[in-house]
């Protein structure tokens, strides 16, 4: 990809270049003939890449509107149609911004079409069914069962998964009159199986000690394979991103200055608070390293498998899908390779899907560490459901407990 | 007449624990929570299925347990099996429909680890072929694991039974339904949700044999004159709790002549069919029951089968009772209030909550919808 002599461009270069280019192919999307289809971020979005549609996430258009605070004034619009503020932040701000059409980066063009997959949550598929009857646009929801602890159950609920994502070829070819090709999907797997490990690579990275890397580093630099997975450019930035971390690692130089406590966090960030976070953690020396969200699209496709069958399997498979008792084995499995010593246990209003066994997770990952955690209830997005003080406080008390603690 | 016909129906359907605390001493009773476990295979495990509709006593354990933005059917569902009846239930089967259910069951799992526990896993799309076949097989997995904890496999034969029966019982239901809709006055809301109900809860048979006498009452009285002074309404929703909203609407004379409810229509109006294969005959009702909101279907089925039933049954109105923090609704209500002022459909929408103490505030927007828009004084 780069020219002879050229200097190699930097991942957050890349970041920046990458994301200007889907952006542009998407707004110039019907000029080309193609589709545009909106998706939830957990979605098998390999069956749209390698079917020349290109996925828009509005979600990830809501973090950017939430993260120029623009949160309030979107949620506002759509609670005067009658909607009302306990709904997910994501899906204020989405439906506010079709009201009044602010958004920080030129908005996001129209849908075609609409994938909504419940593993990530219900509320997409609510929230979509709104965007289907304003568009008129179809809406598949690709239904994915609890992920039980059950053998025979799960072979069938792949049986299930399998047979869906037949039907949403079966749809994508009606809608775009054009063969669906299963050598390109092969294709495209493996392109997204490469950037999943070489993004999980780089999530591993905060096993350093010191971590080179904090959560939100993690955060920032997951936006690539949420939404150019399958791609040939995923791959490469994701391998330049392992690179610089690495050098960061063989240098010893940690994320946060005399690294002394190492988080888990519980749930998606409070994104609008992204910077005061890390700025009040790192004083106390501490950094959050790790969440089960950022892990949620560290996939492992096995590609000696029927491609529609390892989608389904690791999509059906993600950590809001689990029973709670693999949950909690999950977010353990983190705690021992990252050798965590403290965790954040946000209850975040915006999301049921991830927060609403939080109490029994806490009780779960306490008892199995004897690590004492904060809880405490806030939203993701929307600073009128945020208590600035109190959080602060409890932040900090927790953080000199923890120093305590340590003696 | 109509007491003694009703009498130990109502008193089922308002103090079930009370009415059946003889239950468990003659089958094991399984719980099961809305919507759309097949109570016909619990049924034919010689088990006694009792569906959970929550409680409307006060919280004191599951407020803990889970954030307060949850909807208060989950909660109190969850405080009733905890903190009312821990000893009722010898196991559950629980329905996962949307986010709050499919967490629920993992804590409800946690809390009663000696208990015979299983999730079911119904579609969440009915739209399109895979959701009949999955049914099914989610079916025959619960069938296999009901089989295995009753000690004994479930036939055919015991499966067509419990279809056959419960087959009755819905008939029987749909009659009344039908009298009540011609003789307004004859059972109140109140009475009619009340018997409905009760079958959740009781034996059956027993159920079946108390309905018979009073259908053919009701069947006799209606044909004796229609009282006048009542309106027809549909009614939507999900529950309608606390039970005293059907109360409401019997004192402005609104008569019920149609609802979505999966705990009224949407289960009475659906028979299994007697023939071939069992489980495929409830798969087949399981994808033709009319829309559930958190099940997607056609997006527009959320205010259209609304219309119909409206219009269908001559109504002057719909009652959309609307269960506080119901994500489902939460996204559903504005586009449906949109549509209904675009057909000029008079539709109340009545903001609820198990527990709710607000009746009196309730009873008053009920009121002034009557008399602003259906000029009822």
């Amino acid at each position: 990809m780069t020219m002879q002599g050229e200097k190699p461009k930097s991942a957050k270069e890349l970041a920046k270049e990458l994301t200007a280019q889907y952006l542009e192919e998407a707004r110039t999307a019907h000029e080309h003939g193609k589709y545009v289809a909106y998706t939830t971020a957990v979605s098998p979005v390999e069956i749209f890449v390698a079917h020349d549609i290109i996925p828009i996430y509005p979600e990830n258009h809501s973090v950017a509107c939430i993260t120029k605070r623009l949160c309030t004034e979107l949620s506002e619009a759509m609670e005067n149609e009658g909607y009302t503020s306990h709904l997910c932040a994501y899906a204020r701000c989405d439906l506010g911004y079709r009201l009044v059409g602010k958004s920080p980066m030129g908005g996001i063009p129209d849908p075609d079409f609409l994938l909504a997959c419940n593993a990530q949550c219900f509320t997409l598929t609510k929230w979509f069914e709104v965007l289907s009857r304003q568009y008129r646009v179809p809406l598949f929801v690709f239904d994915t069962p609890q992920w039980i602890r059950d053998r025979e159950a799960r072979k069938s609920i792949i049986r299930y998964c399998v047979e869906q994502l037949k039907e949403l070829i079966s749809a994508l070819e009606e809608l775009t009159g054009k063969r669906f090709d299963y050598d390109r999907l092969r294709e495209v797997v493996r392109l997204s199986d490469e950037a999943s490990r070489l993004y999980r690579k780089f999530l591993d990275m905060a096993s350093y000690k010191p971590s080179p890397i904090t959560i939100f580093d993690a955060l920032i630099h997951m936006a690539i394979t949420v939404y150019l997975r399958g791609t040939p450019q995923a791959v490469l930035y994701y391998r330049t991103l392992v690179d610089e971390v690495q050098q960061k690692a063989d240098r010893g130089e940690g994320a946060v200055p005399n690294e002394r406590f190492r988080l888990y966090w519980e749930n998606l960030p409070i994104w609008f608070k992204f910077r005061d976070h890390f700025n009040l953690l790192a004083s106390y020396g501490a950094a959050i390293l790790t969440s089960l969200y950022v892990h949620a699209w560290s996939y492992e496709f096995d590609l000696q498998k029927d491609p529609l069958e390892t989608l389904a399997e690791n999509y059906v498979s993600v950590f809001s899908n689990v029973t709670l008792e693999e949950r909690a084995e999950m977010a353990l499995d983190l705690f021992e390779r990252y050798s965590l010593n403290g965790m954040i246990m946000f209850i975040n209003r915006s999301c049921k899907a991830v927060s609403f066994a939080v109490h029994e997770l806490r009780d779960l990952l306490s008892e199995k560490t004897g690590i004492p955690a904060l809880v405490f209830e806030a939203d993701m997005g929307d600073p009128r459901f945020y208590s600035e003080a109190q959080i602060r406080t409890r932040i900090e008390a927790y953080l000199e407990t923890l120093e305590r603690l340590e003696g | 007449m109509k007491e003694r016909l009703l009498e130990r129906l109502l008193e089922v359907a308002n103090k079930p624990f009370e009415a059946l605390k003889d239950l468990r001493a003659k089958k094991k009773v399984i719980g099961s929570t809305l919507a759309d476990v097949p109570e016909e295979l619990i049924h034919a495990a010689g088990l006694h299925p009792f569906l959970i509709l929550g409680t409307n006593e006060p919280i004191r354990v599951s407020a803990a347990l889970m954030p307060d933005n949850c909807c208060s059917l989950a909660r109190s569902n969850l405080e009733l099996v905890l903190a009312y009846q821990p000893d009722f239930f010898d196991g559950f089967v629980l329905s996962q429909v949307c986010d709050t259910t499919q967490h629920l069951c993992d804590i409800w799992k946690r809390r009663f680890q000696d208990r015979y526990f299983e999730n079911f896993l119904a579609p969440r799309q009915v739209s399109r072929p895979s959701a009949r076949q999955w049914v099914a097989v989610e079916m025959r997995r619960l069938r296999e694991s009901l089989g295995r904890y009753a000690g004994r496999a479930i036939t055919d034969d015991d499966l067509r039974r419990s279809i056959r029966l419960f087959n009755e019982n819905r008939a029987l239901l749909r009659r009344l339904y039908d009298v009540k809709r011609r003789a307004p006055g004859l059972l109140s809301n109140r009475e009619f949700f009340d018997v409905v109900k009760a079958a959740f809860f009781m034996d059956r048979s027993e159920h079946t044999e108390l309905l018979k006498p009073l259908v053919q009452w009701a069947e006799g009285e209606a044909e004796k004159g229609v009282a006048y002074g009542h309106f027809p309404a549909v009614v939507a929703g999900i529950v309608v709790e606390p039970p005293q909203i059907y109360d409401l609407l019997d004192e402005v004379g609104a008569n019920v002549v149609a609802d979505n409810l999966p705990t009224a229509s949407r289960y009475i109006y659906y028979d299994v069919s007697e023939e071939g294969d069992p489980i495929e005959a409830m798969a087949e009702r399981h994808v033709s029951r009319p829309n559930f909101s958190p099940i997607n279907d056609q997006v527009e089925r959320i205010y259209r089968d609304l219309i119909e039933l409206y219009r269908g049954y001559a109504a002057q109105a719909i009652f959309y009772i609307h269960i506080k923090y119901c994500e489902s609704q939460d996204y559903d209500l504005p586009d449906i209030k949109r549509k209904m002022r675009e057909e000029g459909t008079p539709m109340l929408v009545v903001e609820t909550e198990y527990q709710s103490t607000h009746l009196a505030l309730m009873k008053t927007r009920i009121e002034a919808f009557c008399e602003a828009v259906l000029g009822r004084v």
